[in-house]
């Protein structure tokens, strides 16, 4: 294996010693390029008390692309999918080499915090999140409470 | 009488030439050529630590007139007694450039230049010997991209030493690589470098562009045009400085031994970390954004890599150049000399240049020949590509392989409709896609479940419409073609057309 970039120590350094609040990020024992992950579902928003698990790793030419990441624990939200992928520009298109891990998590938080029905999904989820809000809503509370308290 | 001063003269300079033959035993001898303004060129072995004075001691006698007659020019600067050789950027077999002060020749001259000058003049031969100044390279600060602002802070000379600038080049031959640089001037009306500023340029636009900085030329034969009216003459009288670069790298290999400035590569003077990486690195590379976003050469030629190897490189809508942008989005941020692209190595820049071809092709209504290994540009007479008529869809790849194809697939030309809604790609067709052809099966292998097993598997399908390899390592099947130009947006599924149903149906896979 080549060696961890000095970007990618630096990153993990800096989770470490000042994490984000609500959000832990360690990396694997055998492979430092792969993050554990658990965000604590914002205050105010369906998903509050619940431990999201997530997975995240950084591919090989990191920073020049994304970071990959994927919701573990399952998730009622209308931009992310049933196999817990995640439909943010900043990990796709919108990336940039000066972005962070730090501002990945961030940002999928804040998706937590305000779902966004009409980015270009069509899926079950999305669309009763757009017809009906409260049912969607009693939905991601539910799942939430299912998937992910008490695990 | 001045029969008498001769002899003693030539004496005196037999006996300095005497003395300094003695002393040029040299060490580590710096082999330069001189000019003359009578246009004569002499060969010297210098000590780097030598003085001008001692230049001048040398040169002087082999000129047959005295040192204090002397005035010595490199780099629009003419150098001060004290100016040590090795504090002036010159390298084995460069240019000094030598000339004389007698006051009768200059008389001479000065007949028709405007006033102020002539008391310059004046001024300058009353004491030949503390004329002068230290050379550009140790006197020029770093320069901005943009027009500098009017600083009046004078800084200190340990802070000019760190300011200093740093010139880098890509020198085409021999060295074929990015190489440190050294600036040079000449007069812009007769190409000699025995010119001096009237200013040191203070930003990027002095140097780039004419007629920004004047000069004074010392070349006798630098005339000015025939001028009729009384302002034409006024304006014949300005000349102006033309900078030019030198790889500093090799020896010098003549005047017109030039190279291009990548003036977007700086020293790290600031101490900015590298956007990507984040270290702190000597040298840089500056984005011509308004931010100024600083990334080191190894995550540039990164960033170059990561976006030649899709295709992402794009026009820039005012010169038409194939380049990038500063990899934050900055608006306005297009690299605009784009020999900043030979810091990738030299396939990467051959395929950077055809890429670059073939996009200008592609942009001028053409198409590129769909066969593997070829690739050859191809300008359709007719233009429209929605006809239905078969000679209009027949291509023949003329100049290149000779492969005869249909215009709208791109596959092997046909006689009926186009099989556009499941294009298989059977390997004979089409040995370099038909590998990717769409088998169910192992689409589900590349889904995410497995790519979170450490490793993320990459596979790669050809743009619908352009045929562009698209790789796609994750994420949902909705696929934007990231040919410039192309933008085409796809289903990695059906290989057709994005549709509402695709995203309802396999959206994620
Ligand atoms: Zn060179
Ligand atoms: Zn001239
Ligand atoms: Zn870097
Ligand atoms: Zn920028
Ligand atoms: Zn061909
Ligand atoms: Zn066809
Ligand atoms: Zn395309
Ligand atoms: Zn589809």
């Amino acid at each position: 294996m080549t060696a961890l970039p000095r970007r990618i120590i630096k990153e993990t350094q800096r989770l470490m010693q000042e994490p984000v609040p609500g959000i832990s990020a360690v990396p694997d024992d055998t492979n430092a390029r792969y993050f554990h992950v658990i965000v604590t579902g914002p205050e105010d928003s369906p998903f509050e008390g619940g431990l999201f698990k997530l997975e995240l790793f950084l591919p090989e030419d990191y920073p020049m692309s994304a970071p990959k990441v994927r919701f573990i624990t399952k998730i009622y939200h209308p931009n992310i999918d049933r196999l817990g992928r995640i439909c943010l520009d900043i990990l796709k298109d919108k990336w940039s080499p000066a972005l962070q891990i730090r501002t990945v998590l961030l940002s999928i938080q804040a998706l937590l915090s305000a779902p966004n029905p009409d980015d270009p999904l069509a899926n079950d989820v999305a669309e009763l999140w757009k017809v009906n809000e409260s049912e969607a809503i009693r939905n991601a509370k539910e799942w939430t409470r299912r998937f992910a308290m008490d695990n | 009488m001045n029969f008498f001063f001769d002899v003693v003269l030539n004496a005196f300079i037999r006996m300095l030439q005497l003395f300094w033959f003695g002393k040029r035993r040299i060490s580590n001898s710096l082999s330069i050529y001189v000019k003359t303004n009578e246009g004569n060129t002499l060969c010297v072995d210098l000590d780097p630590k030598w003085d001008i004075k001692n230049v001048k001691e040398v040169v002087a006698p082999r000129l047959g007139i005295l040192p204090e007659d002397l005035k010595v020019i490199l780099a629009g600067k003419e150098l001060h007694n004290s100016t040590i050789i090795e504090e002036c950027d010159l390298g084995q077999q460069s240019i000094l450039h030598v000339v004389r002060t007698q006051p009768g020749r200059n008389r001479t001259r000065k007949l028709n230049l405007p006033q102020d000058t002539i008391e310059e003049l004046a001024s300058e031969n009353s004491d030949v010997n503390e004329s002068g100044s230290k050379p550009m390279n140790e006197t020029l600060t770093d320069l901005p991209l943009e027009e500098a602002e009017e600083s009046v802070t004078t800084i200190s000379e340990q802070e000019q030493e760190e300011n200093r600038a740093h010139f880098y080049v890509y020198c085409s031959a021999p060295c074929k690589s990015v190489q440190p640089g050294k600036l040079r001037v000449r007069c812009e009306r007769c190409s000699s470098g025995a010119v001096t500023v009237d200013r040191d340029p203070q930003c990027w636009p002095d140097v780039l562009l004419p007629q920004r900085i004047t000069v004074h030329c010392e070349n006798d034969f630098c005339l000015p045009p025939l001028s009729v009216t009384h302002t034409e003459e006024i304006e014949s009288q300005i000349l102006y400085a033309k900078f030019y670069f030198k790889c500093a790298n090799h020896t010098s290999l003549g005047e017109t031994d030039e190279s291009v400035p990548l003036y977007l590569i700086k020293p790290n003077l600031r101490k900015v970390p590298c956007l990507a990486c984040t270290d702190i690195r000597d040298t840089v590379l500056v984005f011509p954004c308004e931010a100024g976003h600083v990334t080191c050469l190894d995550c540039f030629c990164d960033y170059c890599t990561a976006r030649l190897h899709d295709r992402h490189f794009e026009f820039d809508t005012v010169h038409g150049y194939y380049t990038l942008p500063c990899p934050t989005g900055c608006p306005d941020s297009y690299i605009l000399e784009v020999h900043h692209f030979h810091l990738l190595n030299a396939h990467q820049y051959e395929q950077y240049q055809r890429f670059g071809t073939e996009e200008y092709v592609l942009k001028a209504g053409g198409l590129l020949c769909p066969q593997p290994d070829c690739g050859m540009g191809i300008i359709p007479q007719s233009p429209d590509t929605d006809t239905t008529d078969e000679e209009c869809r027949k291509i023949q790849c003329i100049g290149g392989c000779g492969y005869v194809f249909c215009r709208r697939c791109l596959q092997g030309f046909h006689v009926d409709d186009c099989e556009t809604q499941h294009p298989v790609l059977s390997s004979s067709q089409n040995p370099a896609t038909g590998t990717y052809a769409v088998d169910p099966l192992k689409a589900k292998d590349a889904k995410w479940d497995e790519a979170s097993k450490k490793t993320i598997k990459v596979s790669t399908k050809p743009c619908p419409k352009c045929r562009t390899p698209t790789e796609r390592d994750g994420g949902c099947m909705h696929i934007v073609c990231t040919r410039a130009g192309c933008g085409f947006q796809w289903c990695w599924v059906c290989q057709t057309q994005w549709t509402r149903d695709c995203m309802g149906n396999h959206w994620f896979g």
